[in-house]
């Protein structure tokens, strides 16, 4: 850990992720990174990052959404005020909760995987230094990677983020479309421009951060030294949670303060 | 991960031949969906906030839009047909709250709608709109309207400085000594002495012994009444008596009538003396010349002339004896 808090406090390190961020957006934008081989690359990382657990993640976010619905719209009729909980709900589950989850949760499962292989591959000198790194190499391994990962983290949370919805419609309402109109004045109240576009990219920020900080991380371990590897993958997921906590943070305070 | 590429340099070796074709198609449906989903839901929040309706504009102006926040709704009996887009503070102090309105429920604002700015002691504030005559001419586009603004949380202060006058006022009443508390005693004494043996007359004056002079004058009053009756009934004997005597048969004005025959003929004598005496005196004119030869005549009715008066002097003394309304108050009726 203390080599983690290392990690995290050196100038250098965090140089090396900005640099390594704006080459790997930059080539995950341009159709001409995706070659069959990175396509093909990257359809395999969504399909374990993201198709693989897709039932198993909506299965806890609906089990996680009924129960806090329920304990907010509990607590807002015993205070009675019944009608600001859905309000409360949709602010508090789809646009802070679910989005920060989605996010933890490929973080855990993907993050600290791909930060390992990437500092594996650095440790056996499949991938130079990153100073000198080819771009072929970087194109061919990494950005797949990365466009997946952010990908990955894109659709959890979209589909998360609507069976939220659905259920909230559903535990306020019922199956019934009676609720329609109401519902969807909440939803005009909560999400004006703003909220949309901060949501929006509160998102792409999030993918961003579980898509670049584990590898850009991976790559800071130390060639021919296997014993490096687990720290750095150590210090990509504190990196990642420490972004991702300041990403949360930051929307929270744009939005509220 | 156990998923991983078994082989991770297959994706440069082995191309698309390691790569199963229903994870390909997998994959693209989550992606697919994910996009689907995310674009359905852009759509519905811009079709929440009212992208693709019409709208019209109302201008609200008020002095004090505490509680409004950009996105509260207008509400019409209770449901909301209009959302506040903007708020801005005019140059003279006043706050002008720009409210988009649905055209399709545009038709609930009138010439005549009054709008309330509400601010509950718990909740948001709200703005409602009420329409008396959904007959009259509707609101147009751009119209502007002031903001009645019934806020509880103003009121309270004002409330309180009132409520605090009037229990002082009551403090100052109930005092002791105080003169609710003197006119209540005051009203204790009269109602007791009401309950007393002389009542409400005791009460009004104050002591017994006047009580009993009022009784006392009432008694006599009652007993002078009674003797006023008596004196009722002489009166009408009386009355029928002098009835009888003035206008019965030989009655006074009986009487009177036949003086007056005479005194009639007594005057038709008069006048012819009074002719005759015109007709001497124009004979005494001419004959003014010669009044000696005259004298004897003159004497003769001079005779005549004082015989009459005589009568008439007469006559007069006859009629004041029967006359009562002669300064001789002493009447003898016959």
């Amino acid at each position: 850990m203390a080599y983690g808090g290392e990690f995290i406090l050196r100038p250098r390190s965090w140089r090396r992720l900005g640099r390594f961020a704006g080459y790997a957006v930059a080539a995950a934008l341009s159709p001409s990174t995706y070659t069959p081989a990175a396509r093909e690359m990257a359809v395999r990382q969504i399909y374990f990052m993201a198709w693989r657990v897709l039932a198993g993640y909506l299965a806890f976010t609906a089990v996680l959404s009924v129960v806090l619905i329920e304990v907010v719209s509990r607590a807002a009729h015993t205070y009675g005020v019944s009608q600001y909980a859905l309000e409360l709900v949709l602010r508090v589950l789809v646009l802070e909760v679910i989005p920060l989850m989605t996010a933890l949760f490929v973080a855990l499962r993907s993050g600290s995987e791909v930060g390992a292989e990437v500092a594996l591959m650095r440790v056996s000198g499949e991938i130079e230094d990153s100073e000198q790194i080819g771009a072929s190499r970087l194109y061919s391994e990494l950005v797949p990677r990365v466009a997946a990962a952010a990908l990955s983290v894109f659709a959890l949370n979209t589909l998360a983020c609507a069976l939220a919805s659905a259920l909230t419609y559903t535990v306020f309402f019922g199956f019934t479309d009676a609720g329609f109109e109401d519902f969807t004045r909440v939803v005009a109240n909560v999400y004006d421009e703003m909220v949309l576009v901060g949501f929006l990219l509160k998102c792409l920020l999030f993918g961003l951060a579980v898509a670049l900080i584990p590898i850009a991380t991976g790559l800071e371990a130390e060639r021919g030294q296997p014993r490096s590897v687990p720290f750095a993958v150590l210090a990509g997921l504190v990196k990642l949670f420490f972004v991702v906590g300041i990403v949360a943070v930051l929307s929270l305070v744009v939005k509220y303060v | 991960m156990a998923g991983q590429p078994e082989n991770p340099k297959g994706a440069e070796t082995g191309g698309f031949s390691l790569l199963p074709r229903s994870l390909g198609v997998k994959v693209g449906i989550l992606i697919g969906l994910s996009i689907i989903v995310a674009a359905g839901f852009i759509v519905y929040v811009l079709y929440a906030r009212g992208t693709f309706e019409q709208t019209q504009r109302l201008y609200l102006f008020t002095d004090n839009a505490e509680g409004i926040t950009v996105g509260s709704d207008l509400s019409f009996a209770g449901f909301p047909i209009g959302r506040v887009r903007r708020i801005t503070l005019r140059p003279d102090g006043k706050v002008r709250i720009s409210v988009r309105v649905a055209v399709d429920d545009a038709k609930w604002l009138r010439e005549t709608s009054v709008f309330v700015l509400d601010v509950p002691l718990v909740g948001a504030a709200k703005l409602r709109a009420f329409s008396s005559n959904l007959q009259d001419p509707p609101l147009p586009d751009r119209a502007e309207r002031p903001v009645l603004r019934g806020d509880t949380a103003q009121e309270i202060p004002k409330m309180v400085a009132s409520v605090r006058s009037i229990l002082e006022s009551l403090d100052e009443m109930t005092q002791s000594g105080s003169s609710l508390q003197q006119s209540l005693n005051n009203a204790r004494a009269v109602t007791e002495r009401m309950a007393g043996k002389q009542g409400l007359i005791g009460a009004a004056l104050g002591s017994e012994d006047n009580a009993h002079k009022v009784l006392a004058a009432i008694d006599r009053a009652n007993a002078l009444l009674g003797r006023l009756d008596g004196v009722a009934l002489k009166m009408d004997s009386v009355l029928a008596k002098t009835d009888q005597r003035v206008l019965s048969q030989g009655g006074l004005v009986d009487e009177t009538q036949k003086a007056v025959a005479q005194a009639n003929a007594i005057l038709g004598d008069v006048r012819a003396s009074l002719k005759r005496v015109d007709g001497i005196l124009a004979d005494a004119q001419a004959v003014a010349g010669n009044a000696k030869a005259a004298t004897a005549d003159l004497g003769a009715l001079r005779a005549e002339v004082e015989a009459s008066l005589r009568k008439v002097s007469a006559l007069v003394d006859e009629l004041n004896r029967k006359w009562p309304f002669s300064r001789d108050t002493q009447i003898k009726l016959p």
